[in-house]
């Protein structure tokens, strides 16, 4: 049977940790979501002065990128694009800021960020999963 | 009228009478003075003191080697800190937040919907987003409400025993 590696607690903190250090290193108030392969939350803050629409939508840019095994920015190119069909998918929030965690070429979870402009939103994310090395 | 018709007839209007007697001494006709919970909405709590509450609970439910789900909400009953601990049952994300959430909005604890269930009032499980189990606790700061934390994933009485040394760790 095929095993795979999982996301502890204490991968989320560290994850987070190096978030919100990225964030508070250009004096952004963001809200930072990680979630497990399945799209279900595992850890979540939200600093100081983001809003309670930033965790939701942190949340659901997160899930976008766990379950869809890519950044939800790819989503937001392909609308661009002109493939508005896909604005149709279910479970998907097309909008640059969620990565997905990927470990040993297994995607284990995704990280979701909201409060600053969405590319910065995705230097947040990316800074977090970097910190998993 | 037979007279056994007008026998039942005079019992009929004599349990009619009693429960409209009955109807008028119900506890929910009493009018209180006072408005319960009345406790005033203050600053939405700090990411800091919430992540100070869910270290106090995951803290204790490691010590119980209890996996559970802690949420924190602020006193908007928006979500502000969530941990879900290795191991935590999947369905208790969703209603460790709810706790928080209806603790914040309520200003009391879940205990209290799932009391009152419990003891037959079952109207509070028609109120809008309730959660009739205990699990969620107001936070407090001076007395006003600025947030609330939520437990879900064991027992309810193992969720209110992490929630209640989250809650405690940092109310003042």
């Amino acid at each position: 049977m095929k095993t795979r590696p999982v996301l502890t607690l204490e991968d989320c903190r560290k994850i987070s940790a190096a978030a919100e250090a990225e964030a508070k290193r250009n004096q952004w108030n963001v809200c930072i979501a990680i979630l497990d392969d399945g799209g279900h939350l595992l850890h979540l803050v939200r600093m100081d002065g983001a809003s309670p629409a930033n965790a939701r939508i942190a949340i659901e840019k997160g899930r976008t990128a766990a379950e869809s095994r890519r950044s939800s920015a790819v989503w937001e190119e392909r609308i661009k694009a002109g493939r508005n069909s896909m604005l149709g998918m279910p479970g998907i929030t097309p909008v640059q800021g969620g990565l997905p965690i990927i470990v040993e070429g297994v995607c284990v979870g995704g990280v979701g960020v909201s409060g600053v402009q969405s590319h910065e939103d995705e230097q947040i994310a990316a800074a977090g999963i970097k910190a998993l090395a | 009228m037979k007279p056994q018709l007008r026998l039942a007839a005079g019992c009929l209007l004599a349990c009619l009478a009693v429960a409209a007697g009955a109807q008028q001494s119900s506890p929910m006709d009493v009018v209180p003075d006072k408005m319960p919970n009345d406790i005033p909405y203050g600053t939405p709590i700090s990411l800091e003191r919430a992540q100070a509450a869910i270290a106090a609970a995951l803290g204790e439910s490691r010590k119980r080697d209890w996996k559970l789900n802690v949420a924190v909400v602020d006193s908007g009953g928006r979500l502000v800190a969530f941990a879900r601990m290795d191991g935590a049952q999947l369905g208790s994300i969703a209603i460790s937040e709810h706790k928080a959430r209806a603790a914040a909005m309520y200003r009391r604890e879940t205990k209290a919907f799932e009391m009152g269930v419990q003891a037959g009032n079952h109207y509070l499980l028609t109120l809008d987003d309730v959660i009739a189990s205990r699990g969620g606790i107001p936070i407090l700061d001076g007395g006003r409400l600025i947030g609330a934390i939520g437990c879900s994933g064991g027992t309810g009485s193992q969720d209110e025993v992490v929630c209640r040394a989250g809650a405690d760790a940092v109310k003042r």
